[in-house]
């Protein structure tokens, strides 16, 4: 796992979902831990722009050759963006989590949501 | 459900290890699914457009001798060696007297008194028990499994690749000819399991890592890769090869499963003959058939499959992404009112995936090329 990188300034959840607040809404992707399991990854299934979800509502899927993961809502709000980039190239999704990989954004119905998400240190002292 | 410390290890393990791969369960071993650098996309096209190199020596290896033996083997394995001669390699299916499939093997016919068998991982200790249980007095039926490695180098450039080690090339499909290799016998078949020309090395286990590793320099040369069993499994349904487990099964019989070609139906006997020769004529058993999905989402075992009107008319059985084709494609038993070129739903975790009915292999591939 040491090669797998986890930014300090993102919050994290407990399902491998990094969020990263950008002004009024929160952007949305799995780790890197998250995509190293998957292995290649070659569809994904986003939430539709406009649909309000819960916190820890199934929101999409992440497929790869082998094995299919859920994504979920790590705040309640309404989806204001998704990645149509993944449509056709979801292996940013391996070659870069944290960036052109990222999954959708949500504007949080509670502004200080992501607070409550965990911070770098819990998130990676559970990886082991 | 073992945890890693109680699976078996492979002759080559270290090596996996060391090149850092992902390690997985496969029947009891723990063997690689996926290297770095490569991954199951990198891996599989390597193969399709090069050369990748397997370690499958969780396969069972076993041997038949004795006055007779393959007369023995004929009279309980499913495909008739009487078809082939010494030096040639058969796909065959051991089942029971119900006509379920104990396991699918490959039969290396060295003589009319020995007969060297490629069962799969899980099911050898059976298949062993089976035939050593039949056995007349006279014959020997060892296992053998961990006194040999089989290593699979597959795709266009495999010759190349062997004949970098010294190995002999260029026999026919499904024929193998015996070598040495540091001074033990080595067994070189033209077998394997993604649809590419290739060949499938069985040499002593002591050796099977400096074969591993004169393979990992050769195959670098030629662009190809070490491959993990996550690329054999894509390669293989893509080709429509059967999965023992999935595909073929104790309930999932050789008329279900389209392997009708690999059973001597005109042999005095084999073992199920009676209950499989019925089940062929009533033709009344679901069919194994191929699915394209024509939208997003990839087929899996187990996902029902259901006709224009909802109705469900089977079941998938293996189901993956193609990276050849860079879409879902999966192995469904279904009933026999659905025919080819039907237009069917699965039902993956309640999302209907639109697929199209049709017949393996899903790509075009050069196994039988001269």
């Amino acid at each position: 796992m040491s090669d797998l990188d986890y930014p300090a300034g993102l919050r994290y959840t407990a399902e491998h979902e990094w969020v990263r607040a950008d002004g009024e809404v929160l952007r949305v992707g799995i780790t890197s831990f998250a995509q190293e399991a998957l292995g290649d990854v070659v569809y994904v299934s986003l939430p539709a722009v406009g649909d309000t979800v819960a916190a820890g509502d199934t929101c999409g899927e992440v497929e790869s050759t082998k094995s299919v993961s859920d994504l979920y809502a790590p705040v309640s709000g309404e989806v204001t963006a998704v990645n149509g980039a993944l449509d056709a190239t979801p292996e940013l999704v391996n070659s870069d989590p944290y960036g052109e990989g990222w999954m959708y954004e949500i504007r949080p119905a509670d502004a200080g949501a992501a607070d409550a998400l965990l911070d770098v240190d819990a998130y990676t002292s559970q990886l082991s | 459900m073992p945890t890693m410390t109680d699976l078996l290890h492979s002759p080559i393990h270290d090596r996996h290890v060391a090149l850092g791969a992902k390690m997985a369960d496969f029947g009891g071993w723990s063997m690689p699914i996926e290297y770095p650098g490569g991954g199951v996309v990198a891996e599989h096209t390597a193969v399709r457009e090069r050369v990748g190199i397997f370690d499958v020596s969780h396969l069972g290896k076993a041997r038949v001798s004795g006055p007779g033996a393959a007369d023995f083997v004929n009279r309980c394995l499913t495909n008739d060696l009487r078809r082939i001669g010494p030096g040639r390699a058969q796909y065959t299916m051991c089942c029971t007297e119900t006509g379920g499939v104990v396991d699918d093997l490959i039969q290396y016919l060295r003589s009319d008194d020995d007969v060297f068998l490629i069962p799969n991982a899980a099911n050898t200790a059976r298949v062993v028990e089976l035939l050593a249980a039949a056995a007349p007095e006279g014959l020997v039926v060892e296992n053998l499994h961990d006194r040999y490695g089989v290593i699979a180098v597959q795709g266009p450039s495999s010759d190349a690749v062997l004949r970098r080690l010294g190995l002999p090339v260029d026999h026919d499909y499904m024929s193998f000819v015996e070598t040495e290799w540091e001074g033990l016998p080595v067994i070189v078949c033209r077998t394997g399991y993604t649809g590419e020309r290739g060949y499938e090395i069985v040499p002593p286990w002591e050796v099977a890592g400096s074969v591993w590793d004169e393979l990992v320099a050769a195959v670098s040369g030629h662009g190809g890769l070490p491959c993990g069993l996550g690329a054999r499994d894509t390669l293989r349904t893509e080709m429509g090869y059967p999965l023992h487990g999935n595909d073929l099964s104790l309930d999932i019989t050789p008329v279900m499963a389209g392997a009708a070609w690999a059973v001597g139906w005109d042999k005095p006997a084999f073992w199920g003959k009676d209950a499989l020769t019925a089940e062929r004529a009533a033709k009344q058993s679901r069919l194994m058939r191929g699915l394209v999905a024509s939208g997003r989402g990839i087929p899996r075992s187990h996902c029902e499959v259901k006709d224009a009107a909802g109705t469900v008319v089977g079941e998938v059985t293996s189901g993956t992404f193609s990276p050849t084709r860079k879409q879902g494609i999966a192995l469904a038993l279904l009933d026999r009112s659905v025919t080819l070129g039907d237009e069917v739903v699965v039902d993956v975790r309640g999302r209907e995936v639109p697929a199209t009915v049709s017949k393996p292999p899903f790509v075009e591939v050069g196994v039988r090329e001269r």
